[in-house]
């Protein structure tokens, strides 16, 4: 490719798209009085993001499996000693990659969904994803923070003006959560900038920060992953946000925002605090156990699909941090998979919840049953996905499992037996909930006239039971792109 | 063995024919599904059947032998590598030493599995043809049924824990769908779910147990795992700085220091247990009995809930160095061998009574692998296949005849009406029981598997091998017990008058009677009306599985005593089954005293002689005992109450715990101190402030300034402090 910035190219592509939109809006002047023009404004946003995922596989292609450290690094300077910086490990390139996947099926699925201001509904997704792809290969700290921060603004955007009857207060407490920790964060880029008088992310890898500092620096750092992820006890934005958000928002939210907390410990707190993030190995360990064991008998109690699998999320988001702070090569590599895993399944069923929400506008698990006798394929699938979030073999959810529980193993049986606890009641809830909606006779006679599932929701679907069931078979697809980055963090954490 | 492309069928087809079958069902029809997943299955059922006769009798013998001889060194059941075959397909994970590939395994062990799964799953889905044939769901049916046969196979040839999870959780999978086939009533969908989550519990035990081989051996993989206890092999544990030869090494597992092959013996068992419904886990399989007769007959008899068993033979290695592990396995299995007989004697539902003859049966299975015949095991696993699929068809024949109706009570002089069934049944009755003559070679199938376990658990015993001896007796009482529940069935069911009006309040008592009658609106509506109320014989596509069962029932054991634990069993196992040198439980069974071998028979006989006083002489007998009611039989019939118990306290302390997180811990605790009461203290400052009149610029600006103070001295200590 020599030097084209394809980083660039992929991470703005979307933002070019938005303002172009907006561009075109401004020009004819017209107003979005019904939903066709704001269809044609949705088509545009889609055809930017596909070309984003095309772009994305084309820095697939030019990316080097074997290579160690970071790749198609490019880099200008911005002002004082901070760079525009991009660049990306294996890891990064695949959370990219699942991004520009969820983003094109996240507007796909918006179709006929989302009925008002569906051009500010475009543009909002368009620039977040800007963002995101942003997060992920960004190679500069103060470029990192600025785009983890600005990520904040279209989600809440998205909650606050497509979401629920509560969205207000959903958002608010989303972007309460979530800066509450971004200050600690901000607090600690300062310092790290003043201390080695670098932002760039390559350099402060190889900076050794003195170990009192580097706890301090670790506990800012959780703050904001922490909330990101979220972990026990700062996780009940989850929920709320979910169930507020339009279909898409969730998709996305689940799908890739929580993977920057996961990749903010795995690119950040490892590298750059190693001996914080031995120090702080029990206390991780706890937190995910309890993450687990919680959330998941939490979310057996939950009414309302969308906050069932909002819970779900915060136990199998408890998986990667396990597996991260196992330091062990099962662990990180399980722990990067979970979270490739985590964005299709979690997708997936989000996406399952709103076919049923845009037919019936309840997301109450008793306003269904016996769903499998109208919608039978509808119910296939769910099955396959509700089979994968209980991770069963065959599928990518238990290699995500099976590999962070091993790699917690090695470092605590204590830990192993509290996740796979987990893996128990993951089968509780997740049977449960599809009994209840598609098993059973049919009691609610708004349901006698429910439609299977349509030709536009089966495209937005196939990609994720493909994606699901191929990296269940052949999960090395993911290991031999990411064996370099975790091997890459490893190193620093125990070599010193 | 077969050529590569013929295993590669065996293993592999099955899932095919279940995919085209359960996606494509609309362009296949459902017949085109049925003859697709029949004929697949059916071919390699035939391809194993001969492989296993090949393997015993053929060339396959001296090839074994050969190869054994070669490689073991000290040659026979004691070698060290194990005569096996492995196709590899694929990677399927590799991460470090985590090294797990797609491969089919076929050695002695997994020769036997392949012939037994697929024999009668073959069979089970031509009988299915008949017993499913007004249902309008068969397309699905028959996915389901290969999409089991599939997963099994995966299962038992895996080269590695993990291709084994994956076998073991599929048919899980396979398990829960069949039972909750029938997904529109609510005793299925309890059912199923019920299956599912209790054998997630045994999982995580297997899933610990797995990590525990992990850690220990830095492999997941039988091979080196197997080899490396064998050759007592000085193993570092990842993670841990002491290396020890693995038999004596000690690993840290939650609060204590365990000698690591108890602890992956334990855990390895406790998956066993889930799978194989074992003592405390053994909840789940009664209830399953919701799922379609041929399903009972397939997964919940004849193969899936062996897989324990075949587990527990496979790493036979880590119990024959694990004896706390194994007399754990002993213990479970001899309770589980006499629990499941007393509470068959008490059950009314004829798949009931049949479901916990399995129950019971898997813990002789169970026991015997415990005392460290392994072999004994897995000829009962194997001869127990036959007899078991047998009596479930059987049921089933005689279900299907009467239009659905399974309660025992309402049945009676049903052999009249059809006589093959009748004839089948007795033949897999006089399996069961195992009736035989000692010290020759006239018995039915049962009588050889069966007795060989007595004899080594006898034999066990006089070596002093924990628990042994109480498992010996366990079984003998058990011996007893299953006589008279399986005569018990025959008489209720096809003796005495027909019985089709009985009185009101019995048809009350029976809780899942109206489950029955709602199969029927879907699958057997036109159906019988002419002759209402006469059972009919079944047609032939369920008649012709019967008999070839019947064949295997009476004759497996004949057949294959010398193979799986007579003279030859050194050369067939040929090392897929270890044993420590001075395990000789299979040459010292020959030489109990008399009356070890002449018990069997006198409990057996004894057994027979009180069900025919109390259920075929004296009819309404054993109803009178049951409806005194003695605090004994209440105790068999409500399954001495397990289901209470744990619904009292697991699954109600669990609900109540979830519901405490969400509404204490997550809206009381987290969101009332955190974001709640963030924003109520603001309101609550905001307002006090207003009132106080004090909100003006220069406040803020104070504010500000002193919180920057505050930020910026902090920095400025930590720089310092650092620098």
């Amino acid at each position: 490719m020599g030097d084209f910035p394809i980083l660039t190219a992929v991470t703005f592509l979307p933002l070019a798209g938005a303002v172009l939109i907006m561009l075109v809006r401004a020009m004819t002047g017209s107003q979005e009085t019904d939903v066709a023009t704001g269809n044609k404004a949705l088509t545009a946003g889609l055809i930017f993001s596909v070309a984003t995922f095309l772009a994305s596989l084309v820095m697939l292609a030019s990316f080097d499996m074997e290579a160690e450290g970071y790749q198609l690094v490019e880099e200008i300077g911005w002002f004082a000693n901070i760079q525009y910086k991009l660049g990306i490990d294996g890891m990064s390139l695949l959370l990219i990659l699942l991004t520009t996947l969820l983003t094109p099926l996240s507007l796909i699925a918006s179709y006929g969904s989302v009925k008002t201001r569906l051009t500010e509904y475009t543009i909002a997704f368009l620039v977040l994803e800007t963002f995101m792809i942003g997060v992920f290969c960004a190679m500069d700290l103060v470029l990192f923070y600025v785009f983890f921060e600005a990520g904040l603004i279209p989600m809440f955007i998205i909650i606050g003006v497509w979401g629920g009857a509560d969205r207000i207060y959903a958002s608010f407490k989303f972007f309460l959560y979530t800066l509450l920790g971004s200050l600690f964060m901000l607090a600690a880029v300062v310092f790290m900038y003043l201390q080695a008088g670098t932002s760039d992310i390559m350099q402060l890898e190889t900076f050794a920060f003195a170990p009192e500092v580097q706890t301090w620096l670790w506990l800012a750092f959780f703050a904001s992953f922490a909330v990101k992820l979220p972990m026990w006890p700062v996780h009940t934005w989850l929920p709320d946000a979910h169930v507020q958000a339009p279909t898409a928002g969730s998709v996305i939210l689940a799908g890739v925002l929580l993977k920057m907390g996961g990749y903010g410990f795995l690119r950040f707190s490892l590298p750059m605090f190693p001996d914080a993030s031995q120090f702080f190995q029990p206390m991780m360990f706890a937190l995910s156990v309890i993450a687990i064991v919680y959330a998941s008998l939490v979310a057996w109690r939950q009414t309302d699909m969308k906050k069932l699998i909002a819970y779900s999320s915060v136990a199998h988001m408890g998986f990667v941090t396990l597996g991260i702070f196992s330091f062990t090569e099962v662990g990180v590599q399980g722990a990067i998979f979970q979270m490739i895993s985590h964005g299709l399944i979690s997708g997936a069923l989000f996406l399952i919840v709103g076919v049923v929400y845009d037919r019936m506008h309840t997301r109450e698990i008793a306003a269904y049953g016996g769903l499998v006798h109208k919608m039978p394929i509808y119910a296939a699938i769910f099955m396959l996905f509700s089979m994968a979030n209980v991770g069963l073999p065959g599928t990518s959810g238990f290699v995500g499992e099976i590999l962070t529980m091993t790699g917690a193993f090695l470092a605590s049986s204590w830990a192993a037996a509290g996740a796979a606890l987990g893996v128990i009641f993951s089968a509780v809830y997740m049977l449960t909930l599809y009994r209840r909606t598609v098993f059973g006779q049919i009691t609610n006679p708004a349901l006698e006239g429910i439609q299977d599932i349509s030709v536009k929701e089966l495209i937005t679907l196939i990609p994720l039971v493909i994606g699901t069931l191929l990296l269940g078979v052949a999960p090395n697809l993911v290991f031999d792109v990411t064996r370099e980055s975790s091997l890459r963090a490893l190193q620093m954490i125990t070599g010193g | 063995m077969l050529p590569d492309f013929a295993l590669l069928f065996i293993v592999l087809a099955p899932g095919l024919a279940a995919l085209i079958a359960g996606v494509f069902q609309k362009f296949v029809t459902d017949r085109g599904a049925m003859i697709i997943t029949t004929a697949t299955v059916g071919l390699a059922g035939i391809l194993s059947v001969i492989q296993l006769f090949m393997f015993a009798f053929g060339g396959g013998v001296t090839e074994a032998v050969h190869t054994a001889g070669a490689e073991g060194g000290h040659g026979g059941g004691h070698a060290v590598a194990a005569v096996q075959h492995v196709i590899t397909l694929m990677t399927w994970m590799d991460v470090g030493q985590f090294q797990a590939n797609w491969a089919i395994r076929v050695d002695a062990l997994s020769i036997v599995m392949m012939a037994v799964i697929t024999g009668v799953s073959g069979l089970v889905h031509l009988y299915s043809w008949g017993y499913m044939s007004e249902d309008p769901h068969r397309a699905r049916f028959f996915s389901y049924l290969s999409l089991f046969t599939f997963a099994m196979l995966m299962l038992v040839t895996a080269d590695n824990f993990i291709q084994l999870f994956f076998g073991w959780e599929g048919v899980g999978l396979a398990s829960y769908l069949l039972i909750g086939f029938w997904y529109h009533n609510k005793a299925p969908n309890d059912a199923a779910i019920k299956a599912f989550v209790t054998n997630r519990v045994g999982d995580f035990g297997l899933a610990l147990g797995i990590m525990a081989v992990f850690l220990v051996f830095g492999s997941v993989e039988f091979e080196p795992v197997l080899s490396a206890i064998k050759e007592n092999a000085t193993v570092t544990p990842l993670a841990l700085a002491s290396a020890a030869p693995v038999q004596e090494l000690v690993m840290p597992f939650l609060a204590w220091d365990v000698p690591a092959l108890e602890v992956i013996g334990i855990l390895l068992f406790i998956g066993a247990m889930g799978k194989s419904a074992q003592f405390f886990l053994h909840v789940w399989l009664p209830d399953a009995m919701e799922g379609p007769t041929p399903v009972s007959a397939l997964i919940h008899a004849a193969t899936m809930v062996t897989a324990g068993v075949y587990l527990v033979c496979l790493v036979s290695p880590i119990y024959e160095y694990a004896p706390v592990a194994a007399g754990m396995v002993t213990l479970i299995g001899a309770v589980t061998a006499l629990y499941a007989a007393t509470v068959g004697m008490a059950q009314n539902d004829i798949k009931r009574v049949i479901a916990y003859s399995t129950c019971s049966q898997l813990g002789y299975m169970f026991f015997a692998a415990g005392i460290g015949a392994y072999q004994a095991a897995m000829f009962h696993l194997f001869t127990h296949a036959f007899f078991k699929a047998l009596l479930f068809l059987g049921a089933g024949s005689v279900i299907h005849g009467m239009h659905h109706e399974q309660d025992m009570r309402r049945m009676g002089g049903v052999a009249k009406y059809m006589p093959l069934t009748y004839a089948a049944m007795m033949i897999g009755t006089i399996a069961i029981i195992g009736l035989g003559v000692p010290h020759t070679q006239l018995g039915f199938a049962g009588f050889f598997s069966k007795d060989a376990i007595i004899e080594t658990a006898f034999a066990a015993g006089e070596n002093g091998i924990t628990f042994a001896q109480l498992a010996f007796w366990f079984g003998i009482i058990a011996a007893l017990l299953t006589s008279f529940y399986s005569w018990r069935l025959i008489y209720m069911t096809f003796h005495g008058p027909r019985e089709d009006s009985m009185p009101a309040d019995t048809h009350e008592a029976d809780s899942h009677a109206d489950d029955h009658l709602a199969h029927d609106d879907h699958a057997h509506d036109d159906h019988g009306h002419g002759h209402h109320g006469d059972p009919h014989e079944s047609p032939w596509v369920m008649l012709v599985p019967l008999g070839l069962l019947s064949l295997g029932a009476i004759f497996a054991g004949f057949i294959f005593y010398g193979s799986f634990v007579g003279h030859h069993q050194a050369e067939f196992w040929a090392g897929s089954i270890y044993t420590t040198p001075d395990n000789h439980l299979l040459e010292e069974k020959y030489e109990v005293p008399g009356w070890v071998f002449w018990a069997p028979l006198v409990v057996t006989v004894t057994g027979f002689l009180i069900a025919t006083f109390t259920y075929l002489f004296n009819r309404g007998f054993g109803a009178k005992i049951a409806k005194s009611g003695g605090p004994l039989h209440s105790l068999f019939a409500n399954k001495w109450y397990f289901d209470e118990i744990y619904n009292a306290t697991i699954i109600a302390g669990a609900r109540w715990l979830g519901g405490f997180f969400w509404k204490t811990g997550d809206k009381r605790i987290i969101d009332g101190f955190g974001p709640d009461g963030v924003t109520a203290l603001a309101q609550w400052t905001s307002r006090r402030l207003s009132a106080m009149h004090t909100g003006y610029l220069y406040h803020y600006a104070f504010v500000i300034i002193g919180a920057a103070l505050v930020f910026g001295a902090v920095i400025f200590w930590r720089v310092g402090g650092a620098g």
